[in-house]
């Protein structure tokens, strides 16, 4: 009896084991415990990317693992309306396309981090790489329509006084998949220069609707997949003469320049941080209510229109679609984890991204940013003392830092003064490009002395020197001179030490037709074939058998 | 003298007793043997299922591209399924598909067939199964490998031969390329990049291992008797492979060069990363400007409303058709030779 007694308690215990067991799995974990960190998932713009994923390794260090695939906007923004990932980042919003559909999902915009829209080229004028090409917005937006194919065009000359454009055939590249870049040039071509868009677009069969903002460039150009490849193709050194438009941050990564576009102002503007922080002053950004859908977007007009000095006109935010509901796997870890990372990127994560090519989100989205993340349901809170993020965008007065500190463009990208800046651009900033144009007028400052060969000795001038072609052939000599052409090799002011000897595109009548050499080619091939395939055929021929006098009389 | 007995045949007449039947073999199959058969019968069924359910899904998922768009779809060159009718078709990106396919065997299938030779018949034996491995390797590095090597490194080096090509030959209209001039030092190179050449070029480099497997496989089969019989009438070694090898290994070249085509209709990922999308008909392969089915389908499927998903479909499907008829012509072509007849291609 005592047995079963006791086989009886140990049963009891080990039944009361089992339903604490049970109990513990069924409740689940307490609510009070901290939520865990798993890795988000997200998809979408290459033109952020590079930011993305500096402060996606910044985070790692704290365990916070954040996927991210740079795809495309278009694709990114389609990954999240599907539910397979997180997040998304794009350029513009759901349903700025048209027939692009909202999703049935509830998400919010957050703004993550601002940039210009920059053209990166690749171009050389004898031998040395250009830095310091000018444009102004209706001749881009012809390069990008096809009407100026060539890169000593009048119009493009007129841009450059100082740059003896060779004539070589302009490459637009365009982006192949769908893109909010494209998305932004499209919408700032539309609003600046509808005549020259309007029509082309017409023309390659887009709607009316469609045209005013696209996601896929129009067929024509040459086009590749993503921000990344379409920089390296430009980067390729075989693409001498393209153009293409892609954020500032991959002209610094693969160090090429960026052309400095025209603004409202009548200055040449590089898109550095302080020239889109000014810029961006004039975006409109939507605050009326803050639990409407397009809560935060931004409209551009201001921007390209600002006639500050200082602006650069394609400058624009980047956004991150957030989730807003327990939906498409979204759980509470997942909300938890976006929160640490937007909160990071929101904070810390802006300080540094001038260095990579962007520029930092002032103080009034930071903090609409901020509130945005308190509304993804499971994020935990986060106490941060705005003023702590150290972001050059703050002051103590409210003012953007950044815009107010910005200077003023030299004189020397001003238009119409016949001068060009010789400084370098975007990656290229450390490489100035010498003033190689003989014809530049020298309407300018008119000094004299510049023009002396040995003069001055002013390698890095601006370009003020009235190019003097005449007398420096005559006095600095015939190492001046092209023996061949009898044209005058390098600037009016050559002839110091330290100068650089900037070639100059000489054009010679080519040689046409058909020619001996060719005639001699042609020759030559079929000597070569006869001597290879003609003894075995005449061999075979002249009646010998392979089996010789054995063989078969016939 | 014995007498001689003439020889007389005997004809045996009727057969008498129970008429000749055959045999009633009787199977008697152990549980293993049973087992065996259901699983390979069963492994039968379902790859012939899943290949069905395959065809049924993009038929059904492309029914209502098909439905929109009729028997345009196959005469359009343009892409822009969101137009509508007569606005999307597979006319340029199908005819971009097999010129690239037909570029990568014109490359592969030497280049192939020469490697083949050297491994079956001349490469002395200590090293021959290190290049058998070495080739087996080239089939096994991933696509987008070909592809980041053909974008990176290949294209810049190739262009020189395409502007050489189109110089010299650009009387041949496809190797004419437009905006091309070559008396004019400044002229770019970019016309010749991203072009349906480079692209065959680099899908010619992931086709040939498998090409060159089958062909060394066919060739080795090559039967010895007759070999050396080739040597007895005094053949040389070339002589003994023209005579014995190859056309022995004919239905094995012809049927690896057919699956290599296979492959090449479906390669995507190298294609996407070196062409410029084009939708229109691109005769010309030194051009900038390709487009390829699969690669089509890569570069959109992402960004795609639902109609360009659907119109996706219809593409996939007929880039499935098409491989499934080149791969049944090249089992049949195989199974018909006699080299095809005893090998497992």
């Amino acid at each position: 009896m005592a047995e079963t007694a006791t086989r009886m308690r140990r049963g009891v215990a080990r039944l009361l084991a089992l339903a604490l067991v049970a109990a513990s799995v069924l409740l689940g974990t307490p609510a009070t415990a901290a939520p865990r960190l798993v890795s988000i998932t997200g998809s979408g713009s290459t033109w952020s990317q590079n930011a993305l994923d500096q402060w996606r390794a910044d985070v790692r260090q704290n365990n916070i693992t954040v996927h991210y695939s740079g795809v495309g906007s278009t694709a990114g923004r389609n990954a999240f309306a599907q539910g397979t990932v997180d997040f998304a980042v794009s350029e513009i919003e759901f349903g700025a396309e048209a027939n692009e559909a909202i999703p049935r999902r509830r998400f919010a915009y957050m703004p993550i981090v601002a940039g210009g829209t920059s053209f990166m080229y690749n171009l050389k004028i004898g031998g040395r790489r250009v830095t310091n090409l000018r444009l102004s917005g209706d001749v881009i937006a012809k390069i990008f329509t096809g009407s100026i194919r060539m890169w000593n065009d009048a119009a493009i000359r007129a841009d450059n006084p100082g740059l003896n454009l060779p004539a070589r055939r302009i490459v637009p590249v365009v982006r192949s998949d769908g893109s909010g870049t494209t998305a932004q040039f499209v919408k700032w071509m539309n609003n600046q220069y509808p005549s020259i868009w309007r029509p082309w677009c017409r023309s390659k069969g887009r709607t009316e609707a469609q045209c005013n903002v696209l996601s896929f460039y129009p067929p024509g150009f040459t086009a590749q997949a993503g921000s990344s490849q379409i920089a390296g193709y430009v980067a390729g050194s075989n693409a001498e003469g393209a153009i293409t438009y892609v954020e500032y941050s991959y002209a610094k990564e693969n160090g090429f320049p960026v052309v400095k576009v025209l603004n409202k102002a009548g200055y040449y503007v590089e898109p550095t941080a302080n020239s889109v922080a000014v810029a961006l002053t004039r975006a409109q950004i939507e605050t009326g209510n803050p639990n409407a859908q397009n809560y935060l977007t931004q409209k551009l007009e201001g921007v390209y229109n600002d006639r500050d000095k200082r602006t650069y006109p394609l400058s624009s935010y980047s956004y991150m679609v957030i989730p807003l509901a327990h939906e498409n796997g979204v759980t509470e870890g997942k909300a938890y984890t976006l929160g640490r990372f937007a909160y990071y990127f929101l904070c810390q994560g802006q300080q540094k991204v001038d260095l990579l090519g962007y520029s930092p989100l002032p103080i009034n989205l930071v903090e609409a940013g901020f509130n945005q993340v308190k509304r993804i349901p499971g994020v935990v809170q986060e106490a941060r003392p705005i003023r702590s993020c150290n972001n050059p965008t703050f002051s103590t007065d409210g003012t953007n830092t950044l815009a107010r500190t910005a200077v003023n463009p030299p004189e020397c990208d001003k238009k119409g003064n016949g001068q060009q800046c010789t400084a370098g651009t975007g990656g290229a900033a450390g490489t100035p490009t010498e003033n190689s144009n003989n014809n530049s007028g020298g309407s300018g400052t008119g000094n004299g002395s510049a023009g002396t060969p040995g003069g001055t000795g002013n390698p890095g001038g601006t370009g003020t020197s009235p190019s003097v072609a005449p007398t420096a052939s005559q006095s600095a000599g015939p190492g001046l001179v092209d023996p061949a052409t009898g044209e005058v090799i390098g600037n009016g002011n050559g002839g110091g030490g330290e100068q650089f000897v900037a070639g100059v595109p000489v054009s010679l009548a080519g040689e046409g037709g058909w020619r001996l050499r060719h005639t001699m080619m042609v020759l030559a091939g079929i000597v070569l074939l006869a001597l290879v395939v003609g003894p075995p055929l005449i061999f075979r021929r002249s009646g010998v058998t392979r089996t010789g006098t054995e063989g078969p009389k016939r | 003298m014995a007498p001689v007995d003439t020889p007389r045949t005997t004809i045996p007449g009727a057969a008498t007793g129970p008429a000749d039947a055959p045999r009633r073999v009787r199977e008697r199959r152990g549980g293993a043997d049973l087992l065996f058969r259901a699983l390979a019968r069963g492994g039968g069924v379902v790859v012939l299922c899943v290949m069905l359910l395959v065809g049924g899904f993009l038929l059904y998922r492309a029914q209502d591209a098909l439905g929109v768009a009729g028997w345009s779809f196959l005469t359009t060159q343009e892409w822009d399924p969101d137009a509508g009718a007569g606005r999307f078709g597979i006319a340029a990106v199908l005819t971009g598909t097999v010129l690239i396919a037909m570029v990568a065997i014109v490359v592969a299938v030497p280049l192939a067939t020469g490697a083949a030779l050297y491994i079956s018949e001349y490469a002395p034996r200590r090293i021959r199964q290190t290049l058998i491995s070495l080739v087996d390797l080239m089939a096994a590095v991933p696509s987008v490998v070909y592809g980041l090597w053909g974008f990176f490194l290949l294209q810049d080096n190739v262009l020189g031969l395409s502007n050489w090509i189109t110089t010299y030959f650009g009387w041949i209209p496809i190797f004419d390329v437009k905006d091309s001039d070559p008396r004019d030092p400044l002229s770019t190179m970019t016309v010749y990049t991203s072009s349906t050449f480079v692209a065959g070029l680099v899908v010619g480099m992931m086709i040939t291992p498998i090409v060159c497997s089958i062909m060394r496989e066919v060739f080795s089969q090559a039967p010895p008797g007759e070999r050396e019989g080739a040597y007895a009438l005094g053949a040389t070694k070339w002589g003994m492979i023209r005579a014995v090898v190859l056309p022995f290994g004919r239905g094995g070249m012809i049927g690896g060069t057919m699956l290599g085509l296979g492959r090449a209709l479906g390669e995507t990922i190298a294609i996407v990363m070196i062409i410029s999308p084009v939708f229109k008909i691109q005769p010309h392969i030194l051009e900038n400007g390709a487009s390829s089915v699969a690669a089509l389908i890569a570069l959109r499927y992402g960004d795609s409303t639902e109609a360009g998903i659907s119109a996706l479909f219809a593409a996939g499907l007929a880039l499935f058709v098409m491989t499934l008829i080149v791969n049944f012509l090249a089992s049949m072509i195989i199974a018909r030779s006699r080299s095809g007849a005893a090998s497992e291609v």
